[in-house]
């Protein structure tokens, strides 16, 4: 029903009929065509942030990032604060824990926001803890840094894979070469260089381990694992200590043939003041028969590290 | 102008007492409640999570403010009839229209401010408690003045939005114009998927019609910066520039497109 | 030059989902208001009142014909200063108060601030809401806030008002105020059109009417020419009345209705010549209570001119 051809000439002169549509189309189109303009010539510098390399390793995560819509960033918090959660209850859980979820969810976290660097380094942390703390697999931890280098190959997670083939799986010819590689990156800290001489000079060795960790206490800041090196390195501490106890205990039974009755008795007869006890203050456990020395159970230092076996490349 | 400028304060006036700012004390209440609950839960990365919760409670309660108090700015005068004691004053349609607009934009930029205020707050205290070695870990100081980048294109984001409830409004009922709007913005969020349909799909006219679709409907993926921002990531000034522009331009057409259907619009 | 002037005015509405029909609200209204007259628009609901409201607000547009109001075509912004408009079971915003909506309705006229405030308050002690101007609208009775409506449509002083059904919803001190009211603008020489279905308000008000049914002018002029005020018969009312005369009454006059306290209304025809039948009645015992002429009234006349209107043309 459009007005103006109904109503008659006579009455069109004094009739304000809807306004005319024309006009509008005109604007309508050439605001149109300004839109797309502007979106061609931003578009040429100007990608969707995406992963770079969502096609190889967006699984599980890719129908999660659709559903998040553009809150995939708050979406992977989430799934952060569950894998957290869900860490510390399995630690909690018993004789029947497993950590079968937790990769999956870290992927998840991970897949939703790639840059979600915390995800990866504590990730890996929490994956490569041998049980019962943990699930034990420092492969899937590998396995997810390696996720973090192909992202954007910062230093920190050629440090960590490094880190894991030190620790966990005692390959320090890798570590030596993670750290290498690590300190190769961009923006890489100095020492990163010296680790990997040292790891692949004396790997495994208590020296070279005590480097790693204080390395990573005076230069890596978040708390968790300031809090890990400095529990390591009290370890060493203690197993520095049992070193000295073992060469002292050595001495007294060359020099008087039998045990010492009591600490007081090695005590006196090292000239040492007072009884030796490990870094949270608790006497140390000598086997009768043995006469090996380690730390009580009831302190927080026990189980002490394994030694490595082999010795290290030389 | 008078005339838009009088519209948009009476919208504003309405929308400060009716709803609004209850979604405020909610927006600031859940921040801080988050915020604390978090930095006891998370391993030092509170600082990124409440960044992200923040920029998202942020364009979340903005984009429900544009939606439904837009939906409602037009259809609720009309279907009450009030929009009888307006228009009949010396106030043309489009300048009707466009009062309500800017009113709607008016509260949402206080709502913003206010919202944005009550992050950097937490930010702030966050800031000062957390040990000098954790502060270095972060990928971005706490109290960040380039997350204003994305507030800022959130904002941009949100007028458009509300352009687009506010086209619908004048030829819908609220609840289609309501889920027309939402719809627009879930595919302006995926929008870019179809600019690269080629490499998914090999036909030819699929691919034209995702082309012609990609650059019509409302390209919102571009306004989303929340990421770079929260991990320090640096937005190209010419990107946040074009977008602002884009955003102006598709506004002015909305706008344009309204004021045509709303002027020629029987009021039965 | 007319107030308010109409020339075949036309609407036509789309009706039905799948295959719109146009459906002829208004057809052909052609109507000229003079400056200064109280104008009825009367007519039953649904005969096309308020879409020829809508026509000259301009909230609809004509689909033929055209409209004037003080020489500017309808739809003029400029005109609208000049001009009020109370809508039917006006809506206004729950949640400004009454001083606040009319403030700001005061102000798109173009009064500055200081001005907006005196006006304002004098349009509210003029509908008789001084004393709930800092209310919310939402807490108003519909009585209420059809006295708002009033005081909006006044707030301009204006030279033309339309007024569609004015009367709904007050309750009969609320009638007699906006009587009044009606009254005092055309005292002070400004034209009122309004429009209404409660007939003994315009016969009351009126100038001149026009009366509209199935969106068609039925009839229109002025009240005491298009009212015959001929003698239609007369009404006798006698009390006392013995049985025997009772009992003959019926056949004698027909239309007989008791009344209470024994007195009985008795129709009489136009040429009955009532003091006969009267000194006839007294010497039969009855008592003459009371004698009154029955005119045409305009509701009579609107019963006419409804029930014969043609059925409204659908399709064109």
């Amino acid at each position: 029903m459009n007005p103006s051809t109904q109503s008659t000439t006579a009455a069109s002169t004094s009739l304000r009929a809807r306004p005319r549509v024309r006009p509008a189309y005109a604007a309508i189109a050439v605001l149109l065509a300004a839109a797309i303009a502007i979106q061609v010539v931003r578009d040429r510098g100007w990608k969707a942030y995406e992963p770079e390399n969502s096609v190889m390793w967006l699984r599980s995560g890719d129908a999660a990032k659709r559903a998040a819509l553009s809150y995939d960033e708050l979406a992977a918090d989430v799934y952060w604060i569950r894998a957290v959660i869900y860490y510390g209850e399995r630690r909690l859980a018993g004789t029947h824990r497993t950590y079968d979820q937790l990769y999956a969810l870290l992927d998840l976290v991970t897949s939703l926001d790639p840059r979600f660097k915390a995800a990866y380094r504590f990730g890996a942390l929490f994956l490569s803890e041998p049980p019962p703390g943990g699930p034990g697999r420092p492969d899937l931890a590998i396995a997810l840094l390696e996720r973090g280098v192909e992202r954007d190959g910062d230093w920190e997670y050629y440090e960590d894979i490094g880190f894991v083939h030190y620790w966990w799986r005692h390959d320090y010819k890798s570590a030596a070469e993670w750290f290498k590689r690590a300190a190769e990156r961009p923006g890489a800290p100095s020492w990163l260089l010296g680790l990997a001489a040292t790891t692949l000079a004396v790997g495994g060795s208590r020296e070279s381990s005590r480097q790693l960790w204080t390395e990573l206490l005076n230069n890596v800041d978040a708390a968790y694992i300031r809090n890990q090196a400095e529990h390591r390195l009290q370890q060493l501490d203690a197993m520095d200590t049992i070193d000295t106890i073992t060469a002292a205990l050595q001495r007294f039974r060359d020099r008087t043939g039998r045990m010492p009755s009591s600490w007081q008795e090695l005590a006196a007869a090292e000239r040492w003041r007072g009884i030796p006890v490990d870094p949270a203050g608790v006497p140390f456990v000598v086997d009768a028969q043995t006469g090996k020395v380690d730390v009580a159970k009831s302190s927080p230092m026990w189980p002490l590290p394994a030694e490595p076996t082999q010795g290290p490349p030389r | 102008m008078r005339q838009i400028w009088l519209g948009a304060n009476a919208v504003f006036r309405e929308s400060v007492r009716d709803r609004v700012p209850y979604s405020i004390v909610v927006f600031a209440v859940l921040m801080i409640a988050a915020s604390y609950l978090i930095s006891q839960l998370t391993a030092g990365q509170d600082m990124k999570i409440i960044k992200d919760l923040g920029l998202a409670a942020l364009s979340i309660f903005g984009l429900l403010i544009a939606v439904f108090i837009g939906v409602g700015l037009v259809t609720k005068e009309v279907e009450k009839r009030s929009v009888y004691g307006l228009l009949t004053k010396p106030l043309s349609r489009a300048e009707f229209l466009l009062g309500k607009y800017a009113g709607l934009v008016m509260t949402l930029a206080v709502n913003l401010a206010v919202m944005t205020a009550a992050l950097y707050a937490v930010l702030f205290f966050s800031n000062l408690m957390a040990p000098e070695g954790l502060r270095q870990s972060w990928e971005a100081p706490a109290v960040d003045p380039r997350m204003l980048t994305a507030i800022v294109l959130i904002f941009a984001e949100l007028m458009l939005v509300t352009a687009l409830a506010l086209f619908f409004s004048t030829f819908t009922s609220p609840l289609w114009a309501t889920l027309l709007t939402l719809g627009l913005w879930v595919a302006g969020h995926f929008n870019s998927d179809l600019r690269n349909f080629g490499t998914v799909v090999d036909s030819a006219p699929v691919i034209w019609l995702a082309r012609v679709i990609y650059y019509v409907i409302p390209n919102l993926a571009p306004f989303d910066v929340k990421g770079e921002v929260v991990h320090g990531i640096h937005v190209a000034a010419r990107h946040v520039a074009y977008t602002l522009a884009y955003a102006a331009v598709y506004i002015g057409l909305l706008l344009t497109a309204s004021v045509t259907i709303f002027g020629r619009r029987d009021f039965k | 030059m007319p107030a308010i002037e109409t020339e075949a005015l036309t609407k036509d509405y789309l009706v039905g989902f799948w295959r719109p029909r146009p459906y002829r609200a208004l057809d052909g209204m052609t109507l000229s208001v003079e400056s200064g007259e109280v104008f009825g628009f009367l007519g039953p609901n649904g005969a096309g009142k308020s879409t020829t409201l809508k026509l000259l607000m301009q909230l609809i547009f004509p689909t033929s014909g055209s409209a004037r109001i003080l020489g500017s075509p309808v739809g003029d912004v400029a005109v609208r200063r000049r001009i009020g408009f109370l809508a039917e079971n006006p809506y206004y915003y729950d949640y400004l108060t009454a001083e606040e909506l009319l403030t700001y309705f005061a102000r798109l006229f173009g009064y500055t601030s200081a001005e907006a405030k005196t006006r304002v308050a004098s349009v509210l002690d003029q509908v008789g809401l001084g004393a709930e101007r800092r209310m919310r609208l939402r807490s108003f009775s519909k009585g209420m806030i059809q006295r708002v409506g009033l005081a909006q449509a006044l707030l301009n002083e204006p030279e033309v008002v339309f007024l569609d059904e004015p009367m709904s919803g007050l309750d009969p001190l609320g009638r007699r105020d906006v009587r009044d009211l009606i009254l005092g603008l055309r005292k002070r020489g400004c034209t009122v059109f309004f429009s209404s279905h409660i007939l003994s308000d315009a016969e009351a008000l009126c100038d001149r009417v026009a009366i509209v049914a199935q969106g068609k002018l039925a009839a229109s002029g002025r009240l005491n020419a298009l009212l015959a005020f001929e003698l239609q018969g007369w009404e006798l009312v006698i009390s006392n009345v013995p049985e025997a005369l009772a009992a003959t009454l019926p056949a004698r006059f027909g239309s007989v209705t008791s009344l209470s306290h024994g007195r009985v209304a008795l129709k009489l025809a136009a040429d009955a010549e009532p003091d006969r039948v009267i000194s006839t009645l007294r010497a039969e015992g009855a008592s003459v209570e009371s004698l009154n002429p029955i005119r045409h009234s305009l509701e009579d006349f609107f019963m006419q001119h409804v029930r014969s209107a043609p059925q409204r043309a659908t399709g064109l």
